[in-house]
């Protein structure tokens, strides 16, 4: 702490004396802030990047200035400023056309991958992961994520992701700011983002700001558009499974603009008049709405008000069947306080609920509810020092409650309580950094978290007894706590750091080192995580998790006015506390849960490559990963290492677009990964006429499914722009016209073991198999048609 | 619970379809080990513990016996069942007369000598509840599925919780042993966790005596016709067995398709028989000894189908 203010000491006092460049930077055509656009003057080699909301500080001696604005897509536009007191200077950009003939490169060098900061980070704005070809023909953001290096899947239909070595819980997705809890529609067959209603997409692999905390692999930061304040739009699409619209506009005399774009399924609507279940109550959908409005209240304040609700319905009749959502809300005011101190206030809610029901009559049936929500404070400031120091700061108030089970059974008329406590928690965390540009060829961010979690009664903790490892535990003495009451503490100090050397204008060497605590669990012993898997906090039983990651990359940037950026990284992750399960641990409404849980440590290690080629006809990216991924815990695999499920020795990812003509592009997707882990037996027995399978070694992941591979493509056809009679459109629209998994590959998601489906006559000798399981055996086509007026 | 769970979800992804290949992977070699196969009752008939040894994965023959194996239960009060060996791996003990092996709430020890090694495990005889009766009812069908007549039992876990039961049913006298027709209760629930105690068994253990299986055609046949008969015995597992056969159930009864998201890693079942020597050969297998309560009843016509 005290090392953080001696390093920030020179630059607070030689802050005197100086002018203030200032201001939003937006996009002309709709009025979207612009995030990570740079501000640039030759003269001085020195810059700036506009934040989250658009905003931008530069302090500088007095003097007149030419400042370039530029944003990649957009029109670089360069002003001649007379900087002589703080000056508010706000700014449109406006986007390059995206006709080919219009597209000019901008004669000034855009901040690419090797000037800037930041390293494992990979943004995905909403036109690129339009563009990727898509399982049946709906972009999906969470899809698009996994062309990206360092980025992986236990397979499709999985839900979530797995991020350098980590596990799906241990992703931080934050839909402006709120938590997302399960990011999957659908299973994991598609993501819970509307890809009408997001703007940016940005993910953190490592080198996270001391900003953010609370899972230790990765921090998904999804950013909703705000609306278009210019004039009204309305954006829509049919495909294969959704229909969507979404709506945006002005509000106030353009001093604000909303957003309310919706998606649902259809295929029930279409199958209703020929299935009579449905008739009847049955019910099989999903859904999404999501909306924001902002509104200017003054130069120097304006509030946003964002929300989502998305839910999926599984309903065989009336009273049978289950269903799960997130909900979000979060209102943001952002306060310029003063040319150099810029503050968000932000008030979050968020929260995860599923049901289950069951039973057709009052004297037989369950009834199940689970919910986990939390309602978070998040103030936090920027104060720009000078061109050479942005400090941050700020604190985040997480209230967790956990309702795992709020459930009832009745069998034959008599009525049980089956429900578990509620669980009560308070996250607190305080952070403090500095992006620091130490001289010309070398910038550092530095930052501290400190982060705090408390278990609140009223309440129940269990000591369990000790038994050999990976042998369900009981508890032997319980202890409970009043309304209020603390339960158990824990706090961690959370370093992170960062620093670049630029090696030439077009190269850069990078390092990081982040730690990250993470409080709250996903409870999943399956393959993929299901809808249904609880999240529970942390307990005298379960510990923090703890993740430390090491990274360093080179980057480089080359070609004409640099359309390829090139970088490579390796990285060194190690976690304690990951947990773990015990042989058909039971999960679900089980209030001795803990019993079931092991505790293990992690590593994980790998290279990433990465090439991108940003302009031209023919745009697209290649990104290979050579990783692994290990757990070690006590009571699996005989104490030894094994491989995680996800992992994945070689993962190779090409996507290219290419426009063909005017109206004409095509886009195509290639993805090779070598197998990932599976066990195996060696040997079997058969036990009271059962056919059960055994591993003399006890060990855990110990041979490799076949790889996979895959290849997508898709055409996309541009509506006429001219009317019959020669006058221009008014709307716009395109078609998409895909296919998924083009060569039809069946490629294996896992290989299990089982007996025969035949029923065997005792004593008769019972046949063993094993399977290879494809999710997705053939090519799947789609067709979508997406609209804009 | 999960199991239930499970079945649900994958009504939801019905809309693709996975394909799945039978395929023939290499495996590692691995020694064979001996295995128990120890589940005893007090029904009035001859009680048989089997002794086999593992065998290769793939090879689809009938496991090789041990033979020549010395084989004793022991109760607390020093009373010793002896089993003799009828078949090779075979070892009965044979009620005479009206007797029955062993009483509620006493504790046995299982001794097995092999080859110079002595194998032991314990086991306390659990209580059942009587099966009260069996009715049949109707599943209306729809487009996809004819009618589906379906049994269901019904018995009540007594008070106090911390019984444990594997429902075992016999469609025509032929036992219905598929992984999936593997029924464990936990007091009157799925679990420990679950609480349910002293009342009717929930509805889908009451249900789960209907055996599902299909034609020729994939099209799914009714559990019971007219003509058949069902017959349900409860029987009761310690813990540790109870923990036992859900292990098998995970480990058994693969659904494949999307059931394959939701899978758990193979891992070995638990087992509570061990060698005395602790550095000697490994054993695998189980030692139970439960009470049982059994009832049937005969699908007469369709008036025997209740509202």
């Amino acid at each position: 702490m005290r090392i953080l203010l001696l390093l920030l000491l020179p630059s607070l006092l030689f802050a005197q004396s100086r002018a203030t460049l200032s201001g939003y930077l937006k996009d002309a055509s709709n009025g979207e802030a612009l995030i990570g656009a740079t501000i640039y003057i030759k003269s001085l080699s020195t810059g700036a990047t506009s934040n989250v909301y658009g905003f931008y500080s530069l302090t500088l001696d007095p003097g007149t200035y030419e400042v370039s604005f530029s944003y990649i897509g957009y029109a670089t536009q360069l002003k001649t400023i007379a900087l002589t007191g703080n000056i508010r200077f706000d700014l449109e950009l406006m986007p390059e056309g995206t006709q080919l003939e219009e597209v000019v490169v901008s004669s000034e060098k855009e901040e690419s991958g090797s000037k800037s900061l930041e390293m494992s980070v990979n943004r995905l704005d909403i036109k690129t992961i339009t563009r990727i070809p898509a399982f049946l023909g709906e972009p999906d953001l969470i899809k698009s994520l996994q062309q990206l290096p360092g980025v992986s899947t236990v397979g499709e239909g999985a839900s979530g992701f797995n991020v350098r070595g980590g596990s799906v819980g241990q992703n931080l997705i934050l839909l402006d700011e709120a938590t997302v809890y399960n990011s999957s529609h659908l299973l994991g067959f598609f993501s819970v983002f509307n890809p009408d209603a997001v703007k940016d997409t940005k993910l953190y692999k490592g080198a996270i700001p001391a900003q953010f905390g609370g899972r230790i692999a990765s921090l998904l930061d999804v950013r909703m558009k705000e609306g278009n304040n210019k004039k009204h739009e309305v954006n829509g699409g049919i495909g294969t499974i959704f229909s969507r619209a979404a709506v945006e506009g002005p509000l106030f005399d353009s001093k604000g603009s909303f957003i309310v774009a919706g998606r649902r399924s259809y295929a029930d609507i279409l199958a209703r008049p020929f299935v009579d279940l449905l008739q009847d109550g049955a019910a099989l959908n999903f859904y999404d709405l999501t909306g924001k409005a902002n509104y200017n209240i003054n130069e120097r304040n304006r509030i946003f008000i964002s929300g989502y609700t998305g839910r999926d319905k599984f309903f065989f009749d009336k009273n049978q069947g289950f269903s799960w959502g997130n909900n979000t809300g979060t209102i943001r005011w952002n306060k310029i306080f003063n040319d150099r101190l810029f503050a968000n206030f932000s008030g979050v809610f968020s929260r995860y609920d599923y049901s289950l029901q069951f039973g057709e009559n009052e004297r037989d049936n369950f009834r199940w509810n689970s919910s986990v929500r939390n309602i978070t404070f998040k103030p936090t400031f920027s104060y720009f020092v000078n061109t050479n120091n942005e400090i941050s700061f700020g604190a985040e108030v997480n209230y967790y409650s956990f309702e795992p089970a709020n459930a009832y059974g009745t069998s034959n008329g008599t009525r049980i309580d089956v429900s578990l406590p509620e669980k009560y928690n308070l996250e607190t965390a305080f952070y403090l950094g500095n992006s620091q540009k130490v001289s010309q060829a070398i910038a550092i961010e530095y930052g501290l978290r400190f982060s705090h979690f408390a278990g609140l009664g009223a309440g129940s903790q269990f000591i369990y007894n000790d038994t050999v490892p990976g042998i369900r535990r009981t508890p032997i003495s319980e202890r409970t706590f009043s309304q209020g009451e603390k339960m158990i503490t824990y706090q961690n100090l959370e370093p992170r750091f960062s620093i670049k050397g630029q090696l030439s204008e077009q190269s850069s060497l990078k390092a990081s080192y982040t730690r990250m605590a993470q409080y709250v669990h996903l409870i999943s012993n399956t393959t993929a995580s299901n809808p249904l898997d609880v999240w529970t906090p942390s307990t005298n039983n379960i510990k923090p998790e703890i993740g430390d990651q090491y990274a360093v990359g080179y980057f480089h940037d080359f070609g004409k006015d640099n359309m390829f950026e090139f970088s490579v990284e390796a990285y060194y992750r190690s976690t304690q506390n990951q947990i773990d399960y015990i042989d058909g641990a039971d999960l679900l409404i089980n209030q001795f849960l803990e019993g079931d849980l092991l505790s293990g440590i992690g590593r994980a290690y790998g290279l990433e490559f990465y090439l991108q080629k940003r302009v031209g006809r023919f745009t697209g990216w290649a990104a290979y990963t050579l990783a692994r991924t290990e757990l070690k815990v006590n009571g699996i695999n005989k104490g030894a290492w094994y491989a995680a499920r996800y992992d994945q020795t070689h993962n190779l990812k090409l996507s290219g677009f290419y426009d063909i003509n005017k109206r004409w592009s095509a886009a195509a997707n290639f993805t090779f990964v070598s197998g990932t882990p599976a066990t195996f037996p060696t040997s079997r027995f058969v036990m009271q006429g059962i056919l059960i399978p055994y591993n003399a070694y006890d060990s855990r992941n110990n041979v490799r499914l076949p790889a996979y591979h895959r290849l997508d493509v898709s055409f996309r056809l541009e509506g006429k722009t001219v009317k019959k009679n020669g006058s221009p459109r008014k709307n716009s629209d395109y078609w998409v016209f895909g296919v998924y998994n083009l060569y039809g590959r069946r490629n294996p998601f896992s290989i299990y073991f089982t007996q025969g489906d035949e029923r065997v006559a005792a004593g008769s000798p019972i046949n063993s198999e094993a399977r290879q399981l494809a999710i997705i055996g053939t090519f799947i086509p789609s067709v979508s048609y997406n609209f804009k007026f | 619970m999960s199991r239930i769970v499970i079945i649900c979800l994958l009504a939801v992804v019905v809309i693709f379809s996975s394909c799945e290949d039978v395929i023939n992977p290499k495996l590692e070699r691995a020694e064979p080990v001996l295995v128990v196969d120890a589940w005893i009752n007090n029904l009035p008939q001859t009680q048989t513990i089997k002794l086999t040894r593992t065998q290769p994965y793939f090879e689809n023959i009938v496991p090789p016996a041990v033979a020549g194996a010395t084989v004793t239960i022991t109760d607390e009060n020093g009373v010793v069942f002896t089993f003799t060996e009828s078949n090779p791996g075979e070892y009965v003990w044979v009620p005479s007369g009206t007797d029955v092996f062993g009483e509620v709430g006493l504790n046995y020890l299982l001794i097995v000598q092999v080859n110079n090694e002595t194998f032991v495990a314990e086991s306390r005889m659990g209580r059942v509840p009587v099966v009260d009766s069996i009715t049949f009812f109707k599943q209306e069908g729809n487009q996809f599925i004819d009618d589906l007549y379906q049994a269901e039992f019904w018995a009540k876990d007594p008070p106090e919780s911390g019984d444990a039961y594997w429902i075992k049913f016999y469609k025509n006298g032929i036992p219905q042993n598929k992984p999936s027709e593997i029924i464990t209760a936990y007091d009157a629930g799925f679990s420990k966790g679950g609480n349910f105690s002293g009342v009717e068994f929930i509805p889908p253990i009451r249900r789960a005596i209907n055996p599902f299986d299909t034609d020729e055609n994939d099209r799914l046949l009714s559990p019971y016709q007219v003509g058949d008969s069902v017959s349900v015995q409860i029987h009761a597992v310690t813990e540790a067995a109870f923990n036992f056969l859900n292990e098998v159930s995970i480990q058994t009864n693969r659904p494949g398709g999307f059931g394959e998201l939701f899978s758990t890693p193979l891992a070995n079942v638990s087992s509570n028989i061990r060698n005395t020597n602790t550095n000697g050969s490994k054993v695998v297998g189980f030692f139970n000894v439960g009470a049982v309560s059994g009832l049937g009843r005969k699908f007469n016509s369709l008036d025997d189908v209740t509202e």
